[in-house]
């Protein structure tokens, strides 16, 4: 073989090998991997506290991604946050008045909504609204409550041992 | 202009290099003082003389690569000192200068070092530039080593293939750096062969810088012999050798002392060996 | 006293000295890139020899980087209970830090010093001169395909180096420490940014690649034409580009990222 023509296959090679590698760490190792490409239609939900939640968090239904957060504005009327998901169109089934958690993917992991599915005939469609809503868990205020004793009824603002 | 050039073959009239009046300082040492010299059209000239008397240094103000402190060096007509950077390589694409080392491109082998200036310059269907380069390896007689690479060539054939680079312009001028050095005597008779076919058949002008006086005789038509910055001595070859100026006895006759001694200057023997007593 | 002071500040001025001289060769090479662009065989052969031919260096390198860097910080997440953030810390390092850093470290001595000894090589043997003889800028020719193949070479070097970092760390972590393989995954994807991880250390990658390539080119360009000189120039590249690659990674990562 043409010592020139085989030094030029090398080189298209390691240029090709080389693009390869970073199309895979930009597509397949960070947060464009949640991105949803597919048609979608927008579901919001108010939650009291969001946490750490962040946008482009992963939206699942029984641990399997069904969508992705879209938004997260403040609603100044209520004072809550309101969040837009975008649930991917294939997953047309769910139904209307499913429950919606904020949960965190292991004790110093992410968060992400999680759907639990009610029992209502009809199904989430562009616009809807979910009303049973669950905020994020405050670390803080778990220990506040284990401190203060299980029942928790009261969380006194001036915590006295 | 040009049909009075050729019709008038008088080298004296119309020289192809003129030097005039070049004075060059290289790290504080005066290289030429105000040097003079002629290079007739179609002769074979060399330039002798001791060593460290700048002879390479001259051939490089003659390309332009170096520039002198003061005087000109006009080559057919151009100033070489004053041509801008796109001047000066026109002209050099119609120099051959062929490198004391040859300095061929070790990572090409000797096709492609002697196609490269044709390649670097000219967009030519690749057939043409196979011609043209086996026909210059060829009249080198080393077109059956056209696939080996330099590190496999000796110092005798590196040369040749570096004078076929040189002539792939077909160039008015061509300089040889001692173009003799550390050939045997085989070797030593092909270049010299060579340069005279190259001259003789082509009408390519040659200069020749170049320490070996039975090569030079046989090749050279005129002989400049520089010295301390200065032409000291010029003519024929044989006229050179008879001619009874010091420098040409010591240099052609070889003899220890004369106008170039044997020591280098140096303060007083006795101060170096820690005698200052004596004189300070 | 007076010889001290000179001891201490002549080889500062003399460096800083190189660092001027580097940047007009900088100024003059950045003149000579368009006639250079017109080589591209030169350059295609170029990225081959700074590019293809570190391959081999970079993805084992990454490799162990990656498996030594897991276990570091596994080490280091148990203690505060946060191992199942290892792919992320991994990830992030490898994008940020250590895949520019170290990739530029392996090619400033491996190609670096190759071009630099070729190039020196080139000047001490006349090639560079033969060059201009036969009209053929050297500037053109020899420096800007070697720098602009160090160019194009550098970025996907780091990615490589980088794949192979991630694939090491998820060796040891999920194969080894036994950390569940999808929580490094997704722990990743949610944390990791194309924009500000991926792509600015891409941008560290080709700042490196341009300045270790540089000086390269440039040492080997003014080496004195002797077996010393070219030595010492060799030895000047790898020792200039490290100072230079952590300086300037100091420089880009307080002002850029």
């Amino acid at each position: 073989m043409n010592p020139r023509r085989s030094y030029a296959a090398g080189t298209g090679l390691f240029i090709l090998l080389g693009f390869a590698a970073l199309a895979y760490l930009a597509t397949q190792t960070t947060s464009l991997v949640n991105f949803e490409s597919g048609p979608s239609y927008d579901v919001t939900a108010e939650f009291t506290n969001i946490g750490g939640l962040k946008d482009r968090a992963p939206v699942k239904l029984a641990g399997v991604r069904v969508g992705t957060v879209k938004s997260i504005v403040l609603d100044q009327k209520s004072m809550d946050a309101k969040v837009t998901m975008a649930i991917a169109d294939r997953y047309d089934q769910i139904p209307e008045d499913s429950y919606a958690k904020i949960m965190t993917s292991g004790l110093l992991g992410d968060q992400f909504i999680s759907l639990s599915p009610g029992g209502s005939p009809t199904n989430l469609k562009n616009g809807s609204v979910l009303d049973n809503t669950q905020s994020a868990l405050q670390l803080e205020d778990l220990i506040g409550k284990f401190l203060t004793g299980s029942g928790g009824g009261k969380s006194s603002s001036s915590n006295k041992p | 202009m040009s049909a009075s050039a050729t019709a008038n073959r008088d080298p004296a009239a119309d020289p192809l290099v003129q030097v005039r009046g070049l004075t060059a300082v290289l790290s504080g040492k005066t290289v030429f003082d105000a040097l003079d010299l002629d290079i007739a059209r179609g002769s074979v000239t060399a330039i002798m003389g001791p060593s460290g008397t700048g002879k390479t240094t001259l051939l490089k103000h003659i390309t332009g690569q170096m520039h002198g402190a003061a005087g000109q060096v006009l080559v057919d007509g151009q100033d070489v000192v004053r041509l801008p950077r796109e001047g000066l390589y026109r002209l050099r694409k119609r120099i051959g200068y062929l490198f004391q080392n040859s300095a061929l491109l070790t990572d090409y082998d000797v096709f492609e070092n002697v196609a490269f200036p044709l390649r670097a310059h000219a967009r030519l269907p690749e057939d043409l530039i196979r011609n043209v380069v086996l026909t210059k390896l060829q009249a080198v007689g080393l077109r059956g080593a056209a696939r080996l690479l330099p590190s496999e060539l000796s110092g005798g054939m590196a040369r040749r293939v570096a004078l076929a680079r040189a002539i792939v312009f077909d160039p008015m001028l061509i300089l040889y750096d001692e173009p003799f050095v550390g050939l045997d005597p085989i070797a030593l008779n092909q270049v010299l062969k060579l340069i005279r076919t190259l001259n003789q058949e082509l009408g390519i002008t040659s200069v020749l810088v170049a320490h070996e006086f039975e090569a030079v005789r046989e090749a050279a038509d005129h002989v400049h012999l520089i010295a301390g910055g200065k032409r000291v001595a010029s003519g024929a070859p044989e006229d050179l050798v008879r001619a009874d100026s010091p420098w040409t006895a010591q240099f052609f006759g070889g003899a220890l002392e004369g106008p170039v001694p044997f020591q280098y200057p140096a303060p007083p023997l006795a101060r170096d060996f820690g005698f200052v007593g004596a004189t300070a | 006293m007076k010889q001290f002071v000179a001891r201490v500040f002549d080889p500062l001025l003399d460096g800083l000295a190189d660092v001027g001289r580097t940047g007009w060769f900088f100024i003059g090479l950045l003149l000579a890139l368009p006639r250079g662009l017109t080589y591209p065989r030169e350059l295609l052969r170029q990225i081959w020899f700074v590019g293809a031919k570190s391959l081999i260096i970079i993805m084992i390198s990454g490799l162990f980087v990656g498996m030594v860097l897991s276990l570091q910080l596994y080490y280091t997440l148990s203690i505060f209970g946060g191992t199942s953030a290892l792919g992320t810390v991994i990830a992030l390092s490898l994008y940020r830090e250590l895949g520019p850093v170290v990739t530029a470290l392996l090619f400033a001595g491996r190609a670096g010093t190759a071009i630099t000894a070729e190039v020196g090589l080139m000047r001490a043997t006349d090639q560079l001169s033969a060059m201009e003889m036969m009209a053929v800028d050297p500037l053109a020719f020899v420096a800007s395909p070697r720098f602009l193949a160090g160019l194009i070479a550098m970025p996907l070097l780091v990615a490589v180096f980088n794949m192979m970092g991630l694939f090491g760390g998820h060796l040891v972590g999920v194969t080894w420490l036994g950390i569940d393989n999808g929580t490094f995954w997704s722990n990743m994807t949610g944390n990791v940014s194309v924009w500000k991880d991926v792509i600015s250390g891409e941008w560290k990658a080709l700042a490196f690649g341009a300045l270790v390539s540089l000086i390269a080119v440039y040492q080997g360009y003014s080496a004195p034409p002797t077996s010393e000189g070219v030595a010492n120039a060799t030895t000047r590249t790898v020792v200039s580009s490290s100072i230079a690659i952590l300086a300037l990674d100091f420089v880009l990562t307080a002002f850029l990222m």
